[in-house]
Parts: C-alpha cells; structure tokens; sequence
C-alpha cells in the first residue's frame, strides 16, 4: 500500500481531526458535570468542586438538584423539558430505525436495477428520483401537513417514519446504485451461466457483496431521520411520540434550562447514538477494509 | 448491463410510490399556489401568474439572501468534500489509534442542528466561548472576536459549524468508495508512481469520481436548502449577513401569511438549485448517467 | 367526502350511545410547552372538577408554535382551546379561526370577568370590541441591570436614554467590552416588541388613534430612541444575542450591565440555585421621559371549530373558565409556582403572591411599572408588517440602513398594507 507517514504527522493529523470533530463534543460533557455557577464564574477553576452529576439524576429520576433544595432558591425554575429526552431517545430510535429498515428494504433492489439494467422509462424515473430532493422541505410542510392529516397519521410516529423514508430514497437509491454499479462484471456474468433469474442474482450474488455499503447507506437513511427537525415538529404532537430533534431544539431555547442542563441533555442524546453508529460503522469499516468487496 | 423489455415494476414501484406520493401532489401544490394570491387573512386564492414571483425577486430580503446562500453554498460544498477526501485518505492507513479515530469522526453526525448549533454557539460565544477565551489565553487577542455578531465574521461561522456536521457523511462514503479499489492496482500504482499526488490524480481519483460527484451534489443541495443549524446559531443575523433563502420561504408563508409568495422562493430555489446540479456534473463528468 | 364520513361516524355514536350513558367529551388543547407537567397537573385537576371531559395537551415549543397552529388551522386539525398570543389575536380573529368568549360563555359571565382584568391585558385579548381570551400570563419588557456592577461603578441607575449611554461608555472605558447586552434576532416578535417597549419609555406614540404610523417624523420618539440604538451599536456599546435563554449565562458571567428583555427573565437571572450572581440584579423603570413599557397578555382563546358545536362550545368555556376565571386558582400558581406575571387585578393583592416573588424581584417596582405598561397597536395585518418590520429594524440597529428610511419603509408598508385588508 501507500509508504507510510512520519509518525509525527501522522499523529499532528490525527489529533487536529479529533480535535475538531470532537471537541465541541467534549465540551457539552464538561458543561454537563460543571454547574453554571461555576462554569460562567471566570474566577474559579472548571473542576474546583468535582464533578456534579446531578442534572444526569434530574434528567432520569425528577430529583431537584441539591441547589435547587437550597433555602432561598426558587425550586422551580427548572424545566421539566429536560426530562422528556431519554424518551425522545426512544422515539427517535424507532422512527429513524424504522425509517432505514424501509429504506434499505425498498431502495437496494431499485439501486440494483439501475445500475446494472437498461429498460425502458429509465432515465425516466431515475431523473425523477434525483430531483425529487430538489424543492426544499420548508416549501412542502403545508401540503403534507394536509396530506397526512387527511389519512389521520399526524401526531402518530407512522406519519414521520412515511415522511423519513421518502425524503431519504432518493440518496439511499443514488448512493447504492454507484456501489453496484462498481461491481465487477464477472461475478454477475459467472451468476447467469448458473442459471440465476435476476432476483437470485441479487440476492444471492450481488447483495452479500454490498453488505458493507449497505451498512453505510442504510447509517446515512438512519442520520437523516435522527437529526431531521421540520416535519418532525409539524407532524409530532406530544411528548410520547416526540422525536429528540425536536426536544433539543425546545430545549435550547428554553429560560429554565441552565447551559449545565442543556448540555446534559445533549450528552445524553450523543451517547447512545453514537454506541450504535461506533457499532454499526465498525461492521462496515471492518467489511470494507478486509477486502470484502474486492474481486 | 442487461436489457430488458418492459419496465420492471416489481423492483422499482415500492421506492418509486412513497417518493411520488410525498413529492407529486406537495410540489404541485406548491406549484399552484405560488401562481396564485394564497393569503391567510383574505378569502379567496385568484390567479396572479408570476406576480409572486416578480414581487420576491425585487426584495431586498430575497437579494441579501440569495447572496449568503450562493456564498454559503460555495465555501461549504467544496470545503467538506475536499476536508472529507483528505481525512478519508488519512484513514485508509492503519495507525496506532486509527479505529478510534475513525470513530470519533462520526461525532458530528449524530447531532440534530439544533444541538450542533448549541456546541457551537458555545466555541464562538464573545462572553463565554470557547474559542475567545482559548485565543486571549494563548494572548493572541486582547477582546473578543464577535465570531457571530459581526457581518463579516458571522458567515464564515456557520459555515465552519455546517461543513462541521457533513464531514462525517462524506468521509464514511469515501472510505466506503477508496476501498473499493482494487489493491492490486494500487500496488501497480506504487512501482510505477513514486509521487503520492500523481498517484491520487492519475489512479485513486478516477475511481472515487463518482462518489465525489454525488457528495459535491448532495453538499451542495443540503447547503443550499440549509435551515436548522443557521437559524439556530444566528437567526439570520447580525442585520442580514447570514439570512438563507430557506428562511424567507418560512418567513413569506408563516409570518407574512403569504404562502403564495413562499412558494414562489421556493420554486426559485430549486431552478437555482437545478443549475447548480446540472453546472456541477457537467464540470465533473462521470459514468453515472452513461448508457453503455 | 371526508365530512360525510365524519357526519356517518358521528350518527352511528349518537344511535350507539345508551341512554343516560354519556360518552366522554375530549378537548383538544393545544399549548407552546413552557412547564407542560404544571399544564397537565391543572388539566388533571379541570378532569377531576368535570367529570365527562376528558382534555388531550398538544403542546409545540414556543418558536414553532404559531406556525403550528397555523398549519393546523390550514389543516382542520381538531382543536378547541388554545393559548392566544396578543400579536395574533386580530388576524386569527379577522381569518374566523377563533371565537368571541361570549359566544360560548352563560350570558354577562365575561362583562364580570372583564373587571378584574389589567388595563393593557384587556386590550390584548380584545378584538373589535369582543374580548376572545382570558389571561394565562401577563407581563412587561423590563430595563434590568445588574446592581453590583453599578454600584462598584459608582454608577447611578439610569433614568433616561442618555444617561444609559453615559453609564455604558464609563463602563468601557474601565474595561467592559459591551456592557449592554441585546436580544437581536429578526425572526423572533420580541425584537420589535422590545423596541417598542423602549420607546414608550420615552412616551411615544407609534400609531395615532386611526391606525395612521406616526414613527417616519424625526421628531417622533421612537425615531429618536432607534436612533440611540444604531447609536449604542455604532460605539460598540451592545453586543447581541439570538435568543434571551443566552442572555442569562452571559448577564452572569458578570461581562455586562444592562438588557432589555420579558420580566420573568429577571426571575431567571437571579435564580440562586444556578446563577453565579443570582441576586445582583434588578428592575429599573423604563428609561425616558414617562417610564412606560410595554404590557403584554398571552390568554386562553377558544377555536370557531369548538364553538360551532354546542357541546364542544360548553365545554370549551368550562375549561377557560376554570383556568383563568374566578376564584384565579390556577393563575396564582402560576405566579407563585413559577414567577409567571399575570393580568388579574386581585392577585397583585395577594399575600402568597407577593413573598413568592419577594425572592427574585422589588415587587413594588413590579407593580408600579405594570400600573404604567401599555399595549401595544395589533391589527390583523400588524404582525405580517411587524415580520416585514423586523429586518429593516435590524438592519438599521447595526449601520447597514439608515433610520429615516428604515422608518419610511416601514410606514409606507404599514399604510400599503391597511388599504390592501380595508379593501379585501
């Protein structure tokens, strides 16, 4: 392979790009175990009085922070928003899992096509797949705000994973089909002399293949749902259903909720995600850079 | 690639239908109302053909903010496509520490706007952020930069803090594309190439040409289109140096009640959103699209 | 064909209904979030109280949450009760969205309960002479500083505009980078809101009384007070923030002295249990020559959906009644539960109330400055031209337009927009 990098770039590079992608990630976990008053107080050490895990216990448990027990503190400037983000969790969890499963499920065998057929209508709907994106979402909120409300599935979690799964197609379609397109001819040429209609081709064949780049479509279906906020909030009406793009940004803009809070809140929102995302990348990182894909 | 002779229903209509029924009927919704006075507080939508249309483009609203979205497009496609292909490449090698710094690259991407926006308001706060107090520490400013309150600062600032959220997505795809090359041919490629640019230019970039036109594509529409992480972090503000053409459709149809001259943005947005595509895959042609 | 269907479902409930077994009745109440367990406590004891309703809470997050209800409006969603905004009210009342209370209410219930209702608060919740909501909160814009850093200072409170810029320029000098600190955020009502607020300070009139705009003449005081605020920018004076829950952590950090924002921010500012310098700060009246804010009400309106059905329609008031009528169970814990200001007249009389808020404010100043607040000028088109308003205002604060056209824009929008609705 390529000759290796003196090891101090290598690590120079490696540590601005942890330092960059990750650091303001640290900082909301800092912010999280250093109350306010501490924090905005410019005279004191971050870490003078340890660290303070007692927004994680309001955010689980309700408990008032032991300042809020304090004699002449108004116990009830805090917000109970905080508390709705571990379900949020779980909300959001669904619908995006629910969202990339469908993606995934109807978007490979199209991608498929695509990429590896000619027949008629093609340029035709792959055209139309591709710039259905195009008009931007805010401009659409009205008419499927309406559509939905029409078939009864606004404030339900089917409503958003409907809305989720469209919006995303059309990239899950265009990503996969450049993976199957890049496949080589052989192995589907060898898979015809077995006598394969096309769905074994596919699934016996072409898919098994793709696994890894499947693994990274279906992450990307699974982010667009997670982190979308738009319909989201139009289409979700209570907390129950509320996924957590929604809770955070209600959160943040939010007088009650102290920058300690807040930042609990997001951390707490970072970390399960990002066990699944390290989990699943892992998958596909390991997939691709054994060799799985190569001939 | 096979022929065949009819069109393959079975294969295409189930991610062909929920893509219809969430664009067909909203965009021509869209498309009738911006041909027509839709206005919450009068009754009755008569017909005004491309009245909406000249109305907007003539604001000043609409040029500032076309103005900040082309810019904002411009810095920030090309900057996480190419940040994405270098750290991409970076990985590719194994290091000591490399799986956990493939990890944490993903960070970024696991963040709704609204909370990106919360991390970064904080690095760029002049009363409490991050980055102010970092630089006066290291004494290389006496005050604080205004980071999002100035004009000329505010822009770039949400363009760091958006290319910050898309690196992920564009790293996770070039790893997916780079490793997809053969490795015999890259062995070739290292007898026969000392020059590490000469072998990116000649052999890797070739092979990851069509992944990059689509995240150029991609970057380029999500920045164009881009709503949540500026609102949250500026609110279009200081004056209008970060207002997107995203906000006046919102603005126009929620705040103005006049959802005929939001739609009629939005329609704007997408022919401009239309010419950048076409401008960009005509500039790097690849086999995406090619019949053979 | 969506109404046949709900016309059959409806007849197939009636001839299914036993006799004398009465179906539940749900109220869709549809709230912006601020403290949703307190809303839904409330609502448990309204359930508790009236057997028969049952109250299902839709709640959006503040920002969203006008662009929500309009959607579902747009949308027919179902909807009965809601929390009303003053900026919206006359749009939503001239778009037939919502009802007068006294369509759903017994006969002469409201004219009681006018009485004890807040000056500028009525006049928020009135639309062509018929009062559409009852208060839920009430409040002020407020000039707060922070007393410890005026006093180290030597610093004097400031009464009038000047003598504000006076003090922040003494303040930089000794080493306070902007010692005023700023909500700007175009997209957000309070910014004109907040301007308005401060021109009152100075007894400005922006409309007359025929809704003609008075603020393109120079000599007009809230000309002159956007001038001292292009001024303030200009000498690096202000720095700006998106949103108030930002101004909390930065007043605290003790970088600044002076803001204007919604009172119950001061309740924030100075909560011990998070704030570094909880208790520094404080209200002073308005600055200017009359010291008058502005007053706003955010009430309970019922929807023209819910008041078209009889039953809905009673049971719609029943629930208004209940959380903003007599005896004000319900609004008094709000205000001393959680600070929230209010519009009905006995409870600033009140004991309980009073030492709630002894912790976090001079309630005196409170009570003085709610006696001189005024409301503010809403039309139907008001809050289309306030969202017009907003960037010229926001662009003239930082040098980028000038005053006087930034005001000629905005009257000449105001009157284009008058004659649009009074010919519609």
């Amino acid at each position: 392979m390529q000759r290796g990098l003196h090891p101090f770039l290598t690590f120079l590079f490696a540590s601005l790009i942890v330092l960059f992608t990750g650091g303001p990630v640290i900082l909301s976990l800092i912010g999280s175990v250093v109350p306010d008053r501490i924090l905005l107080d410019g005279s004191k050490g971050l870490f003078s009085e340890g660290l303070n895990f007692e927004t994680y216990r309001y955010v689980f448990t309700g408990q008032l922070p032991d300042s809020y027990l304090a004699e002449n503190a108004n116990r009830a400037m805090i917000s109970d928003a905080a508390r709705q983000v571990p379900q949020s969790l779980l909300n959001s969890g669904v619908i995006a899992f629910s969202s990339m499963v469908l993606n995934l499920l109807i978007g490979a065998p199209a991608a498929y096509m695509f990429a590896r057929y000619i027949f008629p209508g093609k340029k035709l709907t792959f055209m139309f797949l591709i710039l259905s994106p195009l008009v931007p979402a805010v401009a659409l909120v009205t008419p499927v705000y309406i559509m939905l409300q029409t078939l009864g599935l606004v404030g339900t979690q089917a409503g958003i994973i409907l809305v989720h799964t469209a919006k995303a197609l059309p990239f899950t379609v265009l990503i996969l089909s450049v993976f199957f397109r890049k496949m080589p001819s052989e192995i589907f040429e060898a898979a015809v002399l077995d006598h394969c209609n096309h769905f074994q081709t596919f699934f016996r064949v072409a898919l098994p293949l793709a696994l890894p780049s499947i693994g990274a479509t279906g992450l990307f279906a699974f982010m667009l749902s997670y982190s979308e906020y738009m319909f989201s909030m139009v289409l979700s009406g209570d907390a129950a259903t509320r996924p957590v793009s929604v809770v955070m940004a209600a959160l943040a803009r939010n007088t009650d909720v102290s920058w300690s809070l807040l930042n609990t809140a997001i951390f707490i929102a970072i970390v399960p995600t990002l066990v699944l995302v390290i989990f699943v990348w892992r998958f596909v990182v390991e997939g691709l850079l054994s060799g799985a894909v190569k001939g | 690639m096979w022929s065949l002779k009819r069109f393959p229903a079975l294969w295409l209509l189930p991610a062909l239908l929920p893509v219809a029924l969430m664009t067909i009927y909203p965009v021509a919704y869209a498309l009738w109302t911006s041909l027509h006075s839709v206005m919450l507080l009068f009754p009755g939508e008569p017909f005004v053909g491309l009245d909406n249309y000249k109305r907007v483009v003539s604001s000043n609203y609409f040029q500032d903010a076309l103005r900040n979205s082309l810019v904002f497009t411009l810095l920030a496609a090309p900057l996480v496509v190419v940040i994405g292909t270098l750290i991409a490449l970076f990985l590719q090698r194994r290091f000591f520490g490399s799986q956990v710094v493939r990890s944490i690259v993903l960070l970024p991407w696991v963040l709704p706007g609204a909370i990106s926006a919360v991390l970064w308001i904080w690095v760029f706060h002049p009363s409490f952020g991050v980055l102010n107090g970092l630089l006066r520490d290291l004494h290389l400013i006496d005050g604080s930069i205004p980071w999002l309150t100035s004009p000329r600062y505010a822009l770039v600032s949400v363009v760091v803090a958006h290319v910050w959220t898309q690196i992920p997505f564009a790293v996770v795809l070039l790893m997916a594309a780079l490793s997809g090359i053969n490795s015999e041919t890259l062995e070739a490629a290292a007898i026969d190439c000392r020059s590490a640019l000469k072998r990116f230019r000649y052999i890797v970039f070739p092979e990851i040409k069509a992944m990059i036109v689509v995240l150029v594509v991609y970057n380029a529409l999500t920045a164009f289109t881009s709503y949540d992480l500026v609102y949250a972090m500026t609110g279009g503000g200081p004056g209008t140096a970060t207002t997107l053409l995203s906000f006046q459709i919102w603005r126009e149809s929620f705040s103005m009640y006049d959802f005929g001259s939001g739609s009629a943005v939005a329609f704007i947005v997408v022919a401009i959103s239309a010419v950048l595509i076409v401008a960009i895959t005509r500039a790097l042609p690849s086999d995406l699209f090619a019949e053979e | 064909m969506r109404t046949l269907f709900a016309a059959g479902m409806l007849a197939t409930g009636i001839l299914a209904a036993q006799p004398g077994a009465a179906e539940d009745l749900t109220l869709e109440f549809v709230v912006w979030n601020y403290s949703l367990e307190t809303i839904q406590d409330n609502v448990k004891k309204f359930e508790e109280a009236n057997p028969g309703i049952k109250v299902k809470v839709t709640d959006y997050t503040w920002p969203d949450y006008q662009d929500s209800l309009v959607l579902r409006f747009r949308g027919n969603t179902p909807t009965d009760v809601i929390y009303g905004g003053q900026d919206w009210l006359p749009a939503w009342g001239a778009a037939g969205f919502i009802a007068p209370l006294d369509s759903v209410s017994p006969a002469g219930a409201v004219d009681e309960l006018k009485k004890d209702i807040a000056g500028f608060a009525l006049t928020d919740v009135t639309y062509k002479d018929k009062v559409y909501g009852l208060p839920y909160y009430a409040d002020t814009i407020s000039f707060i500083y922070n007393k410890k850093i005026l006093a180290d200072a030597g610093i004097a409170v400031p009464t009038t505009w000047e003598e504000v810029t006076a003090a922040a320029e003494k303040l930089k000098a000794g080493g306070m980078e902007h010692p005023i600190v700023y909500e700007y955020n175009q997209e957000l009502p309070n910014f004109y809101d907040a301007f308005v607020a401060q021109a009152y300070g100075r007894g400005a009139e922006l409309f007359d009384k025929d809704l003609n705009p008075l603020f393109a003449d120079p000599n007009n005081e809230a000309f002159k007070q956007l001038q001292w605020l292009a001024d303030a920018y200009a000498k690096g004076l202000v720095q700006s923030e998106t949103h108030e829950s930002k101004i909390i952590p930065a007043m605290n950090t003790g970088a600044h002295a002076f803001t204007i924002v919604y009172t119950y921010v001061l309740a924030a500012l100075n909560n011990a249990a998070d704030q570094p310098r909880a208790g520094e700060f404080a209200l002073a009246p308005m600055p200017g020559s009359t010291h008058a804010t502005l007053g706003f009400a955010k009430s309970y309106v019922v929807t023209a959906q819910a008041a078209a059905d009889p039953a809905r329609a009673d049971a719609a008031w029943k629930f208004v009644d209940f959380m903003a009528g007599q005896p004000y169970t319900v609004a008094k814990r709000w205000a001393v539960e959680k600070g929230l200001g209010f519009a009905q007249l006995p409870l600033f009389q009140d004991k309980d109330v009073i030492d709630a808020w002894g912790k976090w404010a001079d309630v005196k100043s409170l009570g003085d400055q709610a006696a001189i607040a005024k409301a503010g000028t809403y039309t139907e088109y008001s809050s289309v031209w306030s969202a017009y308003f907003r960037p010229l205002l926001a662009k003239a604060m930082v040098g980028e337009a000038s005053v006087e056209q930034t005001m000629k824009d905005g009257a000449d929008r105001w009157n284009q927009l008058k004659e649009q609705f009074a010919n519609r």
